[in-house]
């Protein structure tokens, strides 16, 4: 069976610096793969990378098994690859409500009106947001805006499902909370997840697998 | 951002602000280069660069500290103060000139600086009252711990310089380029012969196109080795105050120095918009002729009578231009900031505003003057032609300055989802810059409906409201002149003072 990611020699450059690789990475599928490492040593734009929104300068990068980008060479674009990504402080789109945040992915999605509203309802059933549908994202608190950001990133029904310091912004009861959450969409859902944080206490009861990352490439084997 | 999509509207642009320029340079000879930097010019050079400068620095002098009372301190009327300051830029400098050299017996290289300083002033403000309103609350907290008041400003000084600046740049390149002030004060008084009226003359007395523009080229050169820096200052102002985590500033207390503080902002405007406005008023009343309030209604009458197609076509000419411009500066400014190799292209954009207004109305001529244009060429599509090349690049400039400040995440969450590029900029990009773009848009509309130097030249653009305050000035008719020039301040303040009415929010002019 293949992986669901496949990363095969990839860097990063950018301005002749190079941020990422060369570096090797497999992630089974269904599993919960814990990067970590200091700030500023090429998590996130690995993880950006695997998503498409910054060309590998070099390498190779499979998802489920399909060549998705060679080099500079865009294979498949990043809303092809079934990804759900949930980025560093939510990045919550400010002028929508929790309703048109959701349904903008799902119209995108392709699904219908009636369906549409069947499958927010579940979203917000799973995040515990249901009632929030017209508050705007500056009228929740901290845990209720990331919760509505893995709301958004599970809307689009994702295999692999990239997690950008998900707990960064949030108090030690909310980690615990959020953390269970995932983990428990986490079975449900047979998602693959590559959760990036600086902190690896925060997310080993639930990760899979752990690796590290320094300067750029993954410290042992991949 | 979608390819297509920043093609087309590079292509637009190329077409309106660069194919004018680009048709003008391809005119230079060798012949027009020769003796370019002979005693004379470097002369003029050197005049235009003094009376720039001087008008820069008293513009900083006058509208740093402008900016800083209005944006941060318990200053009385602060609020009511803020958007006034900014009618002096919006007000035809001719108005202001017409006013002060009529109440001063101040000829010459002085009052030209006065005037120009008065009208460019606000772009100071601006700047400085933006960043101000950036500054951490909690470094500004920080520092009254350490040493008061005294020690804020001090550190703050460091924040807000590099706006203050840029402001103080853009007063210099508008003031070097501009030709109305210097052309009026020589009428009136002797002559203060500057660049630009230079490159005016080489082109109507001497009817010289090629030489017009290789005269033009120490001025573009010092425009754009203003506008450049002026640009990285606007960049490093914005970064250097701007955190996610952001805490707003507490006003600060001025304690006796309160009233004065306002006094001063309020001669400031009284002597930028108030005193200009209060004279136009007396002057369509009959003015020294004998002063009566009900000789308004005749001068009013006539002004509309004699003028009205003049004041439609201003109106209708800059609601285009405004109206074409914001969707060309969206996606422009967008693609600016957000294209890896972007800002490499910012002299690009900054282009037609560095080539001097009189230059960039010729260029229209030579360009579009062709057999089988003719209906074109005579008609109001060329003036907003000229009015969107001539100022599209102030949207593009203040979006991209916007969008810098946008999370690019934002973008990246809609395209995972698979919204298209055209969708993600009307969607995501533009709805939390409506304010900037409302702003881009009354810019735009403003400084159309008080262009004059541009389209001077331009015959189809011989029938609006600010080319007959023109004419009409050198033929010494007071009451029509001023019940015309207080119909297009009229129009002139209508979008701002209907935002200030109606809206809940602040309008922008900066991101």
């Amino acid at each position: 069976m293949s992986s669901a990611v496949l990363c095969e020699r990839v860097e990063v450059h950018v301005a002749a610096q190079r941020l990422v690789g060369p570096l090797d990475l497999e992630v089974a599928r269904g599993e919960h793969l814990l990067l970590c490492g200091p700030s500023g040593c090429g998590k996130t734009t690995l993880l950006r990378t695997i998503a498409g929104l910054v060309p590998p300068s070099a390498g190779r990068i499979l998802i489920q098994g399909q060549p998705v980008a060679e080099g500079l060479r865009e294979l498949v674009p990043p809303q092809r690859r079934g990804i759900g990504f949930l980025f560093q402080g939510g990045a919550l789109w400010p002028h929508m409500s929790v309703r048109r945040t959701l349904d903008f992915v799902l119209a995108h999605a392709g699904l219908a009106r009636a369906e549409r509203a069947l499958r927010r309802a579940e979203l917000l059933e799973w995040v515990e947001l249901a009632g929030y549908e017209e508050r705007m994202p500056g009228t929740l608190s901290g845990g209720e805006a990331q919760r509505l950001a893995l709301a958004r990133a599970l809307a689009g029904r994702p295999r692999l499902l990239l997690l950008d310091e998900p707990l960064g912004p949030l108090d030690a009861e909310l980690r615990g909370a959020l953390l269970q959450r995932l983990g428990r969409l986490h079975a449900e859902l047979d998602l693959t997840v590559i959760h990036v944080t600086h902190d690896p206490q925060e997310a080993r009861g639930i990760a899979t697998r752990e690796v590290r990352m320094r300067a750029g490439v993954l410290e042992g084997a991949r | 951002m979608s390819r297509p999509l920043a093609l087309a509207a590079a292509l637009a642009f190329a077409l309106c602000g660069l194919y004018p320029i680009a048709v003008m340079a391809a005119r230079v000879g060798p012949a027009d280069l020769a003796g370019l930097l002979d005693a004379r010019t470097l002369a003029l050079l050197g005049r235009t660069l003094g009376y720039g400068l001087s008008v820069a620095l008293l513009a900083l002098a006058l509208g740093g500290p402008f900016g800083f009372l209005v944006a941060r301190t318990d200053m009385p009327a602060a609020r009511l103060l803020r958007p006034l300051g900014i009618v002096p830029l919006f007000l035809p400098p001719m108005l202001i000139a017409m006013t002060w050299t009529v109440l001063l017996d101040l000829r010459g290289a002085l009052v030209a600086i006065g005037i120009s300083a008065l009208s460019t002033f606000p772009l100071v403000a601006l700047f400085t009252a933006r960043a101000f309103e950036r500054i951490d609350g909690r470094l500004e907290d920080a520092a009254r711990l350490w040493g008061g008041l005294r020690a804020v400003l001090r550190a703050d000084l460091g924040l807000v310089a590099p706006p203050a600046l840029c402001g103080a740049c853009l007063a210099f390149a508008f003031t070097v380029n501009d030709f109305s002030v210097p052309d009026y004060v020589s009428w009136v008084g002797p002559k203060f012969n500057v660049y630009a009226d230079e490159v005016f003359a080489a082109w109507k007395i001497d009817s010289q196109p090629g030489r017009a523009v290789a005269l033009a080229l120490p001025l573009v050169a010092l425009t754009l080795l203003t506008l450049l820096p002026a640009l990285a200052l606007r960049r490093r102002g914005a970064m250097a105050s701007l955190d996610s985590d952001f805490r707003g500033p507490q006003p600060l207390r001025l304690g006796p120095w309160r009233w004065p503080a306002a006094l001063f902002c309020g001669l400031l405007l009284a002597a930028g918009c108030a005193v200009p406005l209060l004279r136009l008023i007396y002057e369509a009343g009959g003015g020294s002729r004998g002063f009566a309030p009900a000789r308004w209604s005749g001068a009013f009458s006539r002004a509309l009578e004699l003028a009205r197609g003049d004041l439609q076509n201003s109106l209708l000419y800059a609601l285009a231009a405004a109206t074409l411009a914001l969707p060309l500066g969206l996606v422009l400014g967008h693609a600016l900031e957000r294209a890896r190799r972007g800002r490499y292209l910012e002299p690009l954009a900054l282009l037609p505003i560095a080539v001097p207004a009189v230059l960039f109305g010729i260029g229209m001529i030579a360009a579009w003057n062709r057999p089988g244009l003719e209906r074109f060429y005579d008609g109001g599509g060329l003036v907003v032609l000229l009015l969107v090349g001539r100022f599209v690049a102030f949207p593009v400039l203040l979006i991209a300055g916007a969008v810098a400040m946008l999370d690019p995440a934002l973008e990246d969450a809609a395209r995972l989802a698979g919204a298209a590029p055209a969708r993600r900029l009307l969607s995501i990009v533009a709805p939390p810059l409506r304010t900037a773009l409302l702003g881009s848009w009354v810019l735009v509309f403003v400084l159309s409906l008080r262009e004059l130097d541009a389209t001077i030249l331009v015959p189809a653009a011989n029938h609006t409201a600010m080319f007959r305050v023109f004419n009409a000035v050198h033929f010494g008719r007071d009451d029509f002149v001023a019940a015309l020039a207080l119909m297009l301040v009229f129009l002139i303040l209508l979008p701002g003072t209907l935002w200030a009415l109606f809206a809940r929010r602040r309008l922008e002019v900066l991101p």
